[in-house]
């Protein structure tokens, strides 16, 4: 049976095959997959934030795309991957409230931007999202397996997708 | 204080913050007791620093399916509060609501109504919490339309959690629970005020401690 390893906010974990990898209740936080299927190492990050703008020091390197994204490749390729097989899948990043006049620009967003600075980031690195599953405003909890290197999210009152 | 600072507040801010609830939580209960014509009690509410990373686990598992109602208030002090109760429990609400105010329907305009009926009372109980406040303090907190969800409760927990951690690593979770008695099973909702990390400074000197 492969281990299970639940990734909390701000989390990065990174494993070898056999392993399933999940996050579960996201909202506008993002659970973001990067893998190589050759070497099969995958690893997980629970991005809560778009960027450490301010600049203070980070000890949660999960919890911002843009610190996220680089220590996951970081660990992975300690872990044996290489750079330009992987490849990256993503959950999340809903808007859960909404508020007329207020949405625009204010914390409320947070989902559309964490999912804007991870893209970028992925790009950035030359990491080619091969299939995601953000926005909207209902949360959703992420499974992924290194068995088929699927990541299964799920929506309470919706079918269970398969990405 | 400047707001990050929030981790340097001392037991003493913390206690009256937690009076602050007190007061709030109180009028609110007040509000829901007039409104349903059941007594409504309230837990000894909290006041505590807690750790952005451990949020959506605190209470139950993020997966639980919760009914939140959420508004905002914007004045000289701005925050959030949050209204959470379980599935089941909004369910019940909702019966209890429509039969005393609608009198017999129909399933499908129950399920019509139901999520109007939340979001009014929603409204009415953090309106009221909110106002206790306001008068305490002479300062008015205008409040944004509310909103309501259905969902985990991770997922709503997620947004407080990016929230306060745009700013450090601790959130300020002030809380407390508001128990309708007279049923059968007590329905029971959870009430959060969480100020804007930048409001806390205003809020304790408009309290007189800072």
């Amino acid at each position: 049976m492969a281990e299970v390893y639940h990734v909390g906010m701000g989390e990065i974990v990174v494993a070898k095959h056999p392993v399933i990898l999940t996050s579960l209740g996201l909202g506008s936080c993002l659970g973001l997959v990067i893998y190589d299927e050759i070497a099969k190492v995958a690893g997980m990050s629970h991005i809560m934030l778009p960027e450490n703008h301010e600049g203070r020091e980070v000890k949660k390197f999960g919890k911002y795309a843009d610190t996220a994204v680089p220590k996951l490749i970081e660990e992975l390729i300690a872990l044996g991957a290489l750079k330009s097989r992987l490849k990256a899948k993503m959950a999340g990043g809903a808007q859960m409230f909404s508020i007329p006049g207020k949405n625009s620009g204010s914390f409320l967003a947070i989902g559309e931007r964490n999912i804007e600075a991870t893209k970028k980031m992925l790009s950035n690195f030359g990491i080619p999202l091969v299939a995601y599953d953000v926005g909207g405003n209902k949360g959703r909890s992420v499974e992924f397996y290194t068995d088929n290197w699927i990541m299964v999210v799920k929506v309470i009152g919706s079918e269970v997708k398969k990405i | 204080m400047e707001y990050n600072e929030l981790e340097g507040l001392s037991s003493f801010h913390l206690d009256v913050i937690r009076e602050t609830v007190n007061i709030g939580a109180g009028n609110a209960a007040t509000a829901l007791s007039q409104l349903l014509g059941s007594a409504v009690t309230m837990d000894v509410p909290k006041a505590e620093l807690v750790s952005i990373y451990n949020i959506s686990d605190r209470y139950a598992s993020p997966t639980e399916l919760v009914c939140a109602v959420y508004l905002r208030f914007e004045g000289e002090i701005s925050g959030n509060m949050l209204w959470i109760m379980n599935e089941e429990v909004s369910s019940q609400l909702v019966k209890v609501l429509a039969k005393k105010n609608l009198g017999n329907i129909s399933v499908e305009q129950l399920n019509e109504v139901a999520d109007s009926l939340l979001l009014e009372v929603g409204n009415i109980v953090l309106s009221s919490f909110l106002n206790a406040i306001s008068s305490m303090i002479n300062c008015s907190l205008p409040v944004t339309v509310p909103a309501i969800v259905h969902d985990m409760l991770g997922a709503i927990l997620d947004l407080l959690a990016a929230y306060y951690g745009m700013v450090g690593d601790v959130a300020i979770v002030s809380e407390t629970n508001l128990r309708i008695t007279d049923y059968e099973t007590p329905m029971n909702g959870h009430v959060m005020l969480l100020p804007d990390p930048q409001s806390l400074s205003i809020l304790l000197s408009k309290l007189g401690v800072l």
